[in-house]
């Protein structure tokens, strides 16, 4: 109703609204960007875990950031050679 | 045992000197025992903004470096009593105080004061660091703009993650008027965004810029929008219940003015 009044009268929408938007946007992605020394050493103590049960080289291992509408996802790669059998029940 | 606040931003030039300057005033003349700490080491400014930039002798450096005692270097406010001023060097740089150096200054502040406020420089290195080292609180002050706004946004994720709790927002420099004609945030947008406790609005007062340039605190000239503003966020910081004023006029005539005033 507001609206279809206002868009008869040909207004543009207000520039606090399209702040608000803006601001609502870049936060977000301000608040998700993990900081790259963390990310660092994430991906150096997942890979110290994960060595007790898989063998992999280190540099194949790939963590990367999605976002994924509103939330972010954190995806990690991998890839092993082989499975540790021995630590199993430990 | 009393509070250690930090007024912080992010973002320079929003608010955070003037409302150091003026809530310790206020707590002041509410009865309370005050310090207001000056941490922009080597850019201080709540000296001249308080008036006593003459008065300053000893700093928060001469006392880590042990050259005097803090009473000592602690500058008396003879305009209300209660009210104390421990300056920040100007001759040395951020780097040169520890964190843990501002935090055993505060912790030894607040067994002899009600509040110790703690004036921030801007940006979030170092001088965040030791501004914030012995806050127990915070307070953000930001102004309703998009740049103001995001920065806010950041210190208060640094601030959460030092477990500086509660986190409150003063909204400075707020104008009814561009709010009413849709080119200003309300304190609702706002506190949407920042998803924190508003603890007070201070509107746009040319009497902020008067009362800087005397260096006499805008709260004691009680009629002013600005004074009350902060006089009402000092009561709060004090515990009492005081609603917040909703400073956009929400009556029938203002809307009227809203249908046939411009878009900016
Ligand atoms: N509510 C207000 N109304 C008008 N001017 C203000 C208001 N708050 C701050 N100012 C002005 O804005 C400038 C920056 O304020 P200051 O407190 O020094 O900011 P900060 O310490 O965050 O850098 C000063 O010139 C000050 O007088
Ligand atoms: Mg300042």
């Amino acid at each position: 109703m507001n609206i279809s009044i206002k868009q008869l009268f040909g207004r543009k929408p207000k520039s606090s609204s399209i702040a608000k938007q803006r601001l609502k946007l870049v936060i977000t992605q301000d608040r998700f960007d993990v900081d790259d020394r963390v990310m660092t050493r994430l991906h150096h103590e997942l890979a110290e875990v994960l060595a007790k049960y898989f063998e992999f080289s280190a540099n194949s291992i790939k963590m990367d950031l999605k976002q994924e509408g509103n939330s972010y996802i954190l995806v990690a790669d991998f890839p092993y050679t082989k499975f540790h059998n021995t630590n199993m029940g430990q | 045992m009393g509070k250690v606040i930090v007024v912080t931003s992010g973002k320079g030039g929003v608010g955070k000197t003037t409302s150091t300057a003026n809530l310790g005033t206020a707590l002041a003349l509410l009865g309370k025992s005050v310090v207001v700490v000056d941490a922009d080491v080597g850019l201080r400014n709540l000296d001249i903004v308080m008036g006593l930039e003459s008065r300053i002798v000893y700093t928060s450096m001469d006392v880590i470096e042990k050259q005097c005692e803090l009473a000592k270097a602690l500058v008396r406010d003879r305009r209300v009593d209660g009210l104390m001023l421990l300056a920040a060097s100007q001759k040395n740089n951020k780097d040169d105080i520890q964190p843990e150096q501002m935090k055993a200054i505060c912790d030894k502040l607040r067994t002899t004061h009600d509040f110790v406020l703690v004036d921030s420089p801007a940006g979030i290195e170092r001088g965040f660091s030791n501004a914030s080292a012995g806050a127990d609180e915070a307070i953000v002050v930001t102004t309703p703009d998009v740049s103001a706004i995001r920065d806010a946004d950041r210190i208060i994720g640094l601030l959460q993650n030092a477990q500086i709790e509660p986190i409150n927002l003063v909204l400075n420099r707020f104008s009814a008027q561009l709010v009413g004609n849709g080119s200003m945030m309300d304190q609702a947008d706002v506190l949407d965004i920042l998803n924190i406790d508003l603890i007070g609005v201070v509107p746009e007062d040319s009497g902020v810029i008067t009362s800087t340039n005397r260096g006499i605190p805008l709260v004691y000239e009680d009629a002013s929008p600005g004074a009350q503003a902060y006089m009402r966020i000092a009561r709060r910081l004090t515990g009492q219940r005081i609603p917040i004023p909703d400073l956009e006029d929400k009556g029938l005539f203002s809307n009227i003015v809203k249908w046939f005033t411009r878009n900016r």
